[in-house]
C-alpha cells in the first residue's frame, strides 16, 4: 500500500499548495477566478504556451541534472546560477573572438568551452572542498554574486558592442545558433541537447563504474575510502560534471534564447535548478520531470501576471513550500494518513 | 598640513561606515553562532534577514514608528527560524535543504507580499531610519570619538550584544550546556539535558538577532525595501560565522573586515575611476572567499553540525 500512500500524500501536498496560492491571491486583494483562469490557459491554452514551458524547461534540465550529479555524491552545489553565467560567457568569448568556422564545428566548440568554463566554475569550490574542507555551500553561493558581476563588467568593456551604448555584446553569428523546433514559436534545440544530455547522465550515474564510484562517495564516504575509492578524486569530477552541465545550460540560453550575452538571461534557473534536483530526486528522469512541472508553473504564473497583474514572485513562495511539505510529508502528514485508516 | 587632515578624515569615516556595514553581519551571525554551537546549521540565515527587513519595514512605514519596526523585524526573523526549526527537529528533514526551500519562500514571501502593497510605483517608499545618538564627552575624543560614540543605537546594541553572548556561551552552565549538545546530543541528552528544548531556544535567538540585522538594513543603512534587498548579506554572515570560530568577538572582528571591504566598495564606486560599477559590487564576494581561505585548516565545527537528532536512533 506504498503507492497509495504516496499518491494521497502528492495530493495532500498538491491541495495546501492551491490553498497557499489562493490566500495569498486573495489577502494580496487580486481576483482568484481570474488568476485560476489565466493560469491554466497559459499552460494549456496554447501551442505557445506549451513551447515556453519547453524553453523554460531546457536550462532547468540541463542545470538541474548538474545539481543532481554533485548532490548525489555529497557535494551541495549552490552555484549552478554562476556556473551558468560562466557557460554563457564562454559562448560570448567562442562568437566574439574566434574566427568564422563551419556551422557544425563552431557549435561543438562552444559547447564544450561552455561546460569548461562552467565546469571550472564548480571545480575551484569542488578543489577546495575535497582538498581543504572549505564549505561549498558559501564558496559555490559566493561563486554566483562574482559569476554575474563579471557578466556586468564584460559587458561593458571587453565583450561590448561598439554600435550600441547599451551594455550587451554584438550579436552571435548564425553558425552559433541552435535551429527552430516548432515555429513559430520560441522552441529550440537546446532541448534536444538537455534530453541527450539526461541519457547521458543516466547511462554514467548508473550503468558504469564512475557514476558508481560517484554516488558511493555521497552515499559514505568513509565506506568509499575504505574500499580504495578516492573521495577528493570523486568531489572534484563530481564538481566538473555538475559546473559543467549548469555551463551548458548558459550555452543553450545564448545559443536558442538571446543570441548575445547580455546582464539577466537566467531568472534564476540556477536556484530553480536546486530545486529541480531536489524534487527529481536526483534521478534523471525525475530531474526531466520536475523541470517540466516548475517550468508550467512559472509558464501559468506568468500569465497570471499579465491577466491578474500577480506578481509572479508568488512561484518562489510555492516551491519553496512545496519543497518543504515533499521532505516533511512522511511526518507532518501521519496523522491526516491515519485518520484516512492509510498506511 | 591639509593633506594630512583630509587623509585622517577620509579614514576616520571609512572606518566608521566599516561599523555600520558590520552591524547585520554581526548581528546576524551571533544568532547563528547560538545555533550553529547547539548543532544546528541554518543555511536560511539569508531568508531570515531578508524576512526581518522586510517586516521592520512593513512597519515602520504603516506605523512610522522606529520601535514597531524593531518589534516586527524580530517576528520576521522568528517566522523563518521556527519553520526552520520546525521542520529539521520535527520532521527530521536535512538542514540545508530546510534553509535553501525557506530561502526561496522567504525571498517570494517579501517581493509578493511588497510588490502587492505597493504595486508599481515610480517613487521608492520611505520609511523614518534611526538617528545617531551622540555620547557626550566620549564623542569628543578626536578621532575615536567620532567613529566609536558617535553612531546609532543599533551600533551600541551591537557591541552589547557581543558582550552578552561571550558571557552566556563562556561563563554560564547554560553556554556550556549548548556546546555539549552541538557536539554530542546522544551524550548530552543522556545526562539529562533536553537537546530540542535547547535547540528551539537557540533558534529562537537566531530568528530575533537575524531579523534584527535584515532590520537595521532597512531601518538605519537605507531607509526603503526592494526585492532581494540583502543580495547574500545572510551567506556572508554564513561566513563571517565560520571565520570568527562562533567566538562573540570573532563575529565581530570577521564582520568588520567584511564590513570594511563593503565600505570601501562604495568608496571606490563614487571615486569616479571610469571602471564598471560591478568591478567594486563584487568586491565585498570576493574579499569573503578570501577570507574563507584564511579559516582553512582551523576547522572548530561542532561534531553534530547540520545533523538531526532523533531519540531513538543510534
Amino acid at each position: 500500500m506504498k503507492y497509495t500512500k504516496e499518491l494521497v500524500s502528492t495530493l495532500i501536498i498538491i491541495l495546501i499548495t492551491f490553498l497557499l496560492a489562493a490566500v495569498l491571491i486573495i489577502v494580496a486583494k487580486y481576483d482568484p477566478g481570474m488568476a485560476l483562469q489565466s493560469f491554466f490557459y497559459g499552460i494549456f491554452g496554447s501551442l505557445h504556451g506549451f513551447a515556453e514551458i519547453m524553453v523554460r524547461a531546457t536550462p532547468l534540465i540541463l542545470a538541474g541534472l548538474g545539481v543532481s550529479v554533485a548532490f548525489s555524491t555529497g557535494f551541495f552545489n549552490i552555484g549552478a546560477e554562476g556556473q551558468l553565467y560562466m557557460g554563457a560567457i564562454a559562448i560570448t568569448f567562442v562568437g566574439v573572438f574566434l574566427p568564422p568556422m563551419p556551422p557544425m564545428l563552431h557549435i561543438a566548440v562552444a559547447i564544450l568551452a561552455g561546460f569548461l568554463l562552467g565546469g571550472i566554475w564548480a571545480v575551484i569550490p569542488g578543489f577546495l572542498k575535497a582538498k581543504y574542507g572549505v564549505s561549498e555551500i558559501i564558496t559555490t553561493i559566493m561563486f554566483n554574486y562574482i559569476a554575474i558581476n563579471i557578466v556586468g563588467v564584460l559587458v561593458r568593456t571587453v565583450l561590448k558592442n561598439t554600435e550600441s551604448a547599451l551594455p550587451y555584446s554584438p550579436v552571435m553569428p548564425k553558425s552559433l545558433s541552435f535551429p527552430l523546433l516548432l515555429y513559430p514559436t520560441r522552441l529550440h534545440g537546446g532541448l534536444i541537447l538537455a534530453l541527450a544530455c539526461a541519457v547521458l547522465i543516466y547511462i554514467i550515474m548508473k550503468k558504469t563504474t564512475i557514476g558508481y564510484e560517484l554516488r558511493v562517495v555521497g552515499f559514505n564516504k568513509r565506506a568509499g575510502t575504505c574500499s580504495g575509492i578516492s573521495v577528493y578524486k570523486n568531489i572534484v569530477l563530481a564538481s566538473l560534471i555538475s559546473g559543467g552541465l549548469a555551463g551548458l545550460a548558459g550555452v543553450s540560453e545564448i545559443a536558442g534564447v538571446h543570441h548575445r550575452l547580455l546582464e539577466g538571461i537566467s531568472p534564476g534557473y540556477g536556484y530553480i535548478a536546486i530545486i529541480v534536483a531536489l524534487m527529481g530526486r536526483n534521478h534523471p528522469v525525475g530531474v526531466i520531470i520536475s523541470a517540466i512541472g516548475l517550468s508550467a508553473l512559472q509558464v501559468g504564473a506568468n500569465s497570471m501576471q499579465r491577466q491578474a497583474g500577480i506578481p509572479t514572485s508568488i512561484t518562489s513562495v510555492l516551491m519553496g513550500v512545496i519543497v518543504l511539505l515533499a521532505l516533511g510529508k512522511n511526518i507532518m502528514f501521519s496523522g491526516i494518513l491515519k485518520k484516512m485508516r492509510i498506511k | 598640513m591639509a593633506e594630512a587632515g583630509t587623509v585622517l578624515y577620509y579614514i576616520v569615516t571609512l572606518f566608521a561606515a566599516s561599523i555600520r556595514m558590520a552591524v547585520p553581519l554581526t548581528l546576524a551571525g551571533l544568532g547563528e553562532s547560538f545555533s550553529e554551537r547547539s548543532g544546528v546549521l541554518n543555511i536560511g540565515l539569508e531568508g531570515i534577514m531578508l524576512s526581518g527587513a522586510f517586516f521592520s519595514f512593513m512597519a515602520a512605514y504603516i506605523t512610522q514608528s522606529i520601535i514597531v519596526g524593531v518589534i516586527f523585524g524580530c517576528f520576521g526573523g522568528l517566522l523563518i527560524s521556527m519553520i526552520h526549526a520546525y521542520m529539521s527537529f520535527k520532521c527530521y528533514v536535512d538542514q540545508v535543504i530546510v534553509g535553501i526551500a525557506l530561502n526561496f519562500f522567504s525571498l517570494g514571501l517579501t517581493s509578493f507580499l511588497f510588490m502587492a502593497y505597493f504595486g508599481r510605483t515610480t517613487t521608492v517608499p520611505q520609511c523614518p531610519v534611526v538617528k545617531p545618538i551622540r555620547i557626550p564627552l566620549l564623542s569628543d575624543i578626536p578621532i575615536v570619538g567620532d567613529v566609536l560614540f558617535n553612531q546609532d543605537i543599533f551600533v551600541y546594541f551591537m557591541i552589547f550584544a557581543c558582550f552578552v553572548s561571550y558571557i552566556i556561551l563562556y561563563k554560564t552552565v547554560w553556554g556550556t550546556n549548548i556546546d555539549a549538545i552541538g557536539e554530542h546530543p546522544k551524550a548530552a541528552d543522556t545526562v539529562g539535558l533536553n537537546v530540542k528544548k535547547t535547540r528551539y531556544i537557540t533558534a529562537i535567538i537566531n530568528g530575533c538577532l537575524g531579523g534584527l540585522g535584515g532590520a537595521y538594513l532597512t531601518l538605519a543603512l537605507l531607509g526603503f525595501f526592494m526585492e532581494n534587498i540583502t543580495s547574500g548579506k545572510g551567506f556572508i554572515a554564513l561566513v563571517v560565522v565560520i571565520l570568527g570560530r562562533r567566538h562573540p568577538f570573532g563575529v565581530l572582528f570577521a564582520a568588520l573586515l567584511v564590513g570594511a571591504a563593503e565600505a570601501l566598495q562604495y568608496r571606490l564606486q563614487t571615486l569616479g575611476s571610469g571602471l564598471p560599477s560591478q568591478v567594486f559590487i563584487m568586491l565585498p564576494y570576493v574579499v569573503t572567499v578570501i577570507v574563507l581561505l584564511f579559516s582553512i585548516g582551523k576547522s572548530s565545527d561542532p561534531a553534530a553540525l547540520g545533523i538531526s537528532y532523533k531519540r531513538s536512533s543510534r
